[in-house]
């Protein structure tokens, strides 16, 4: 696994002290239609290479990230607090 | 109504403190910590926070973005900690952990070699200097460590879990006591 992740806020930790939610996926508008919901809800890639989740850095600071790692090497590319990330994510 | 009273008695009453040349540990009082959150988007509230604390040192504590402890080794009065809470809004919030979380104290030339074992912080000076805190795992326990000198830590656990982080850091520091 990752075993260090860069957590922007904390610094690199071990991956026991976080938690994974899975894919960050761009979540569909409340208007889709239920094809496009069905595929956000329930079906993933699972691709050889690179992939962005979210881990949530339980037992730290706390906050939602998002870690871009590769599936394949387990190297951790970058990871970003979620909040970094388009003003529609967050929490208001 | 029940015959069956509570009793508020300290977390770690039961433990004999450990002392010696190279490695120390012992409970702290249970006096005030409170948990202050900062609304989203507000910035600078680390600097209203120092500016209510006064000049002691170690009594403000980061935990995470927008979130610290106020720590006090004496219990806090009730209008003393409202008038607190009503300071902080409408920018931050305040909560009353000084129930919910315990402080101990580890100390001694061995302290951060012992403490190393359990965790994966970075504990050197260079990294971790006095006043540095960071919430991290200690085992399977997760608390929030603060370097208050050159070779002494404090560590804030929940309450429920202390006895347990207790036993743990006795058994991490045997080798030096």
């Amino acid at each position: 696994m990752a075993s260090l992740v860069p957590c922007p806020n904390c610094g690199r930790r071990p991956k026991e002290e976080f938690t994974i939610k899975g894919a960050a996926l761009s979540r569909p508008g409340a208007d889709a239609d239920s094809e496009n919901w069905f595929d956000y809800v329930y079906l993933r890639d699972n691709p050889r290479g690179a992939y962005e989740e979210y881990w949530h850095h339980t037992s730290g600071c706390r906050r939602w990230l998002v870690v871009m790692r590769d599936t394949l090497t387990h190297e951790v590319a970058a990871c970003r607090d979620a909040t970094d990330g388009s003003r529609s994510e967050r929490r208001k | 109504m029940s015959e069956f009273r509570p009793t508020l008695r300290p977390a770690l009453g039961s433990k004999q403190p450990v002392a010696s040349a190279t490695f120390g540990l012992s409970t702290l009082p249970e006096g005030t910590i409170i948990h202050v959150l900062a609304r989203p988007g507000e910035q600078d509230v680390a600097h209203l926070l120092a500016s209510l604390n006064g000049s002691d040192p170690h009594a403000l504590r980061p935990v995470s973005p927008d979130q610290w402890f106020i720590v006090r080794d004496a219990a806090m009065p009730n209008q003393e900690m409202k008038g607190l809470f009503a300071a902080l809004e409408p920018r931050a919030s305040g909560v009353d952990q000084s129930h919910g979380r315990v402080r101990i104290r580890i100390e001694g030339k061995m302290a951060q070699r012992a403490l190393s074992k359990g965790t994966a912080l970075d504990l050197d000076s260079s990294a971790f200097p006095v006043g540095q805190s960071a919430v991290t795992l200690i085992g399977h326990i997760a608390a929030h460590i603060t370097r208050v000198s050159s070779d002494a830590f404090e560590i804030i656990v929940l309450r429920g879990f202390a006895e347990s982080l207790w036993d743990d850091l006795t058994r991490m520091g045997l080798e030096f006591s």
